[in-house]
């Protein structure tokens, strides 16, 4: 069993986090401006950096965290990056080869509008308010969970794993409610920021890891 | 209304005990209906067997179908693995599931069934259903491809082939 990969969406159809595992052939980095700062290092083109870290240094009261005072709880800028523990820094994806063939920006997309359709789908079939749990293909097997809030948790995994439900509740009840809700330095339902910050991936970096299912 | 609190209830049960609820599965075995897509995603054969899903009118089915079309081919796409992966073969709601078969020429079988169905039993569900619109529908001389199937060969011998299931 294995767990490839997490995307967070909020309710404005935009993704706020994602974090990959056992992903041998990672997305095409996005390109600039097709997702939001803050939702993952891994695939984000970092062309920003060299000409605007003296700009907003200055322009975001965010940045006064990133001084020498300690921890970091939020970080919220592209250039800011480099307080970032190495243990969290993903190793750098291949160049040229993903799986999907797809930029991450718009693999993005692709997952939120088929987890959607899906979604309207069994609530048209069944005539009830009923959720769409997952589906499975031959390679992977994807898993959702939604809040109330209309926060979307979606998971890919191997297509024998069982539902992955309660792992992906077990984020939001834990590391998702601590780390994010309970952040005021996070900006949540912003559109213009991911949730993604230190604490919040190593907690469920952990969890991950530290579940039965992982290998 | 208390079938369908059992049915959730068996649900939320079954995310804890799986091993309970797999001998508790033969209690709750229902076939919902049967779709027949054709490659070009319009729906050629659309069928009810129980009741337990919302009536639909035909247009509604015909969208329906045409979104599943849709959404199979993003979903072989999506593979977070190399190589190639298949579209998606079983999705599932709270209280059903769909099963779905793509066949070589690119038509579709799709089967809505209580979720507890065990997945060898739709598998060869789903092949007999195959072999009989070979023999019933595409033998059939005045059967034109790709429209749909008005055929009374083919849907008798649906309900005999759904009928074992069901029982």
């Amino acid at each position: 069993m294995t767990i490839y990969s997490l995307y967070i969406y909020d309710r404005h159809c935009t993704c706020v986090y994602y974090h990959d595992w056992h992903r041998t052939r990672r997305p095409k980095l996005a390109v600039e401006g097709g997702i939001l700062p803050a939702v993952s290092q891994a695939v984000v083109a970092l062309a920003a950096e060299t000409n605007s870290s003296t700009l907003t240094i200055y322009s975001s009261p965010r940045n006064t965290l990133t001084s020498a005072s300690g921890v970091v709880v939020a970080v919220n800028e592209m250039n800011a990056q480099s307080a970032v523990s190495p243990l969290l820094q993903a190793p750098p994806s291949p160049v040229g080869i993903s799986s999907t063939g797809l930029a991450f920006d718009e693999e993005v997309k692709l997952v939120y509008g088929v987890v959607l359709s899906l979604r309207n789908m069994i609530k048209k079939l069944s005539g009830r308010d009923e959720q769409f749990l997952n589906y499975r293909t031959s390679a992977y097997k994807l898993h959702l969970f939604e809040t109330l809030s209309g926060y979307k948790f979606v998971m890919l995994s191997d297509p024998g794993t069982e539902s992955l439900r309660f792992v992906l509740r077990q984020i939001y009840v834990g590391p998702f409610l601590e780390y994010v809700v309970r952040n005021p330095l996070v900006n949540m339902d912003s559109k213009e920021y991911g949730i993604d910050n230190e604490y919040f991936r190593t907690s469920v970096d952990r969890m991950i890891r530290g579940s039965s299912f992982f290998p | 209304m208390t079938l369908t609190l059992i049915t959730r209830r068996t649900r939320t049960l079954s995310e804890i005990f799986t091993w309970w609820t797999s001998s508790l599965q033969f209690i709750f075995m229902a076939i919902f209906g049967l779709w027949v897509i054709n490659k070009a995603g319009g729906l050629v054969y659309q069928r009810s067997f129980a009741d337990g899903l919302a009536q639909l009118t035909s247009n509604e089915y015909l969208v329906l179908a045409g979104t599943l079309h849709g959404i199979h081919a993003i979903t072989s796409r999506l593979s977070p693995i190399p190589g190639q992966s298949s579209g998606a073969q079983v999705i599932e709601g709270e209280t059903f599931k769909i099963s779905v078969l793509l066949t070589l020429t690119g038509t579709k079988f799709i089967l809505l069934t209580s979720p507890a169905e065990p997945a060898s039993s739709i598998d060869v569900l789903l092949q007999k259903i195959y072999t009989t619109y070979a023999e019933k529908v595409m033998q059939n001389p005045f059967h034109t491809p790709e429209m749909p199937i008005r055929s009374e060969a083919f849907d008798d011998w649906i309900h005999i082939i759904t009928l074992s299931l069901r029982s």
